[in-house]
């Protein structure tokens, strides 16, 4: 009796890995369902008669002339005259829209603008002390503006991963094409162009830098220095070629420090943001204002935005001319 | 007197600056082809740009922003010539008919 | 400096306008080169100078060598002076 039932199970298991292994195979659509089951023949190729195909060609004749006769084509005049002169209307109108909004703007730089109002005056008044920055506009952009600015460094991500999805190319194509990417149009082994940015591509990072990091003391900041950086990735790329440049600055390199640098932008921002929305204590200090460690959170975020900057500057032009890192 | 004579000279040299980004222009909107033009455009970029910021630097003494002014002058003599380097190349290698525009050396290796 | 200013923003004008009206596309781009360095000098007018870095390095730099990567890709660059065929 055991034995039998013991068959039994085992069978009983055995069809439901079946069945459900039937199953998984139709979800992935492994196996054709009309195979077998219906008559398949293979279809004929369509071939259109002779005189189809003469009608198709008089009558796309017929339609050229007529397109291309422009001298009688009454239509085609009235179109162009009627386009350029709605064109000019409409620009006109437009521009007049404009000045008329323009023209109800109070003055600049009056006490009763509405523009002067509590925020601006808490900026001014208190943002020394709160954000420890010496430059308001950055202690603005960077605290009380966290959440805006986080936004801005996840569009660039954003689009250069769109860059990427349209314009990436494959390994092999890559390698296919590697002479004739490196070295196609570019000056090739220009001596003084080398010579040149062998001396400015360091002067150009250490600019760069400073701007990053001055960020909080003075007029820079994330978004231009790590502009100027990636401009100076750019004069190398131009000067040496991407083979020079793949053995510090490859894919791998970019993945990490890119998304390195969003994560941690991420940790800081969000610990400000719940720390200061629901009133908890912030342990980040703020240091003496006018010194480079200084300013709290900016100082971090504007090396993480510079990183970011730099990263996306350099991807577009390695991705707009060559199709990969 | 000094703050005068500092005036004047500091005046002179950016006069000197402008009068010859004015002959850049000129001779960037007078000559039709590229090497000429691009002659006349590295010599304003080079020559005038110098004398105008020396003439800013007398004017603004002696401090940080002289020192800044200074590596300007470093920056764009290192780079300008480059780029007109680099487009007096591009112009010689892929214009065919240089011979119709200015003289070249016969080439007798061929 | 009113005076600067106002010459400033009617070479922006002027600048607005050739970009639209060049035939050709090279010189569209460094018009609109042009116009970013102008930019650049009339938000130093307004004491910004924070977005004046970033417009001279993103306005003037990288996006023109972007355009001109893009024209090079679309072989768009040398075809309208006549030398080519087409």
């Amino acid at each position: 009796m055991n034995r039998r039932e013991k068959e039994k199970r085992k069978e009983k298991s055995e069809k439901e890995e079946k069945k459900s292994s039937r199953f998984e195979s139709w979800l992935d659509g492994d196996r054709d369902i009309y195979d077998g089951n219906m008559e398949l023949r293979p279809q004929k190729e369509y071939e259109p008669s002779p005189y189809l195909l003469r009608r198709q060609e008089n009558e796309r004749k017929k339609m050229e002339e007529r397109v291309n006769d422009v001298a009688r084509n009454k239509e085609y005049r009235v179109f162009k005259r009627a386009y350029r002169v709605l064109a000019v209307v409409f620009c006109l109108s437009f521009i007049a829209l404009l000045v008329l909004a323009v023209s109800w703007l109070p003055p600049v730089g009056q006490a009763g603008n509405p523009d002067n109002n509590e925020v601006s005056a808490r900026y001014i008044e208190e943002g020394l002390q709160e954000t420890g920055s010496v430059n308001i506009v950055t202690g603005m952009i960077l605290t009380y503006r966290a959440f805006d600015t986080f936004g801005e460094t996840n569009v660039l991500f954003i689009a250069t991963c769109c860059v990427m999805v349209m314009l990436m190319l494959d390994e092999a194509v890559l390698k296919k094409q590697e002479t004739d990417n490196d070295r196609k149009y570019e000056p090739k082994n220009d001596a003084i162009l080398q010579g040149m940015a062998f001396i400015l591509c360091p002067v150009i990072f250490i600019f760069g830098i400073y701007v990053i990091l001055g960020g909080h003391l003075g007029p820079g900041g994330g978004f231009s220095g790590g502009a100027v950086i990636g401009a100076g990735l750019i004069l190398y790329v131009i000067a040496f070629g991407f083979k020079k440049t793949q053995r510090f600055f490859n894919e791998a390199v970019y993945k990490t420090a890119k998304i390195t640098s969003l994560v941690m932008y991420g940790l800081i921002g969000s610990y400000f943001y719940i720390t200061g929305a629901n009133g908890i204590e912030n342990h980040i200090p703020l240091g003496l204002p006018g010194h480079i460690l200084s300013g709290g959170i900016i100082l971090p975020i504007n090396i993480c935005v510079g990183i970011e900057v730099a990263c996306t500057m350099y991807a577009f032009y390695a991705l707009f001319r060559r199709g990969g890192l | 007197m000094a703050e005068w004579i500092r005036f004047i000279a500091g005046s002179v040299f950016l006069l000197i600056g402008l009068f010859i980004f004015c002959v850049q222009l000129f001779g960037v909107f007078r000559y039709k082809y590229v090497l000429n033009r691009m002659h006349a455009a590295a010599m304003g970029d080079t020559l005038g740009i110098s004398f105008s910021l020396v003439g800013l630097m007398i004017f603004s003494g002696f401090n940080f922003v002289t020192l800044k002014f200074a590596l300007v002058i470093l920056f764009l003599w290192c780079a300008s010539p480059v780029s007109s380097h680099l487009i007096a190349r591009l112009e010689v290698t892929t214009n065919e008919k240089l011979e119709e525009y200015c003289k070249t050396e016969k080439e007798t290796d061929k | 400096m009113a005076f600067l200013q106002a010459i400033l923003l009617g070479f922006l004008v002027v600048c607005a306008i050739s970009v639209s009206f060049s035939r050709n596309l090279l010189n569209s781009i460094i018009i609109y080169m042009s116009f970013s360095l102008v930019m650049a000098m009339i938000w130093i007018c307004l004491e910004s100078p924070d977005l004046a870095i970033t417009e001279a390095a993103v306005g003037a730099g990288v996006t023109t060598i972007l355009f001109f990567v893009t024209l090079k890709k679309i072989h768009a660059i040398g075809q309208e002076d006549g030398k080519d065929k087409h």
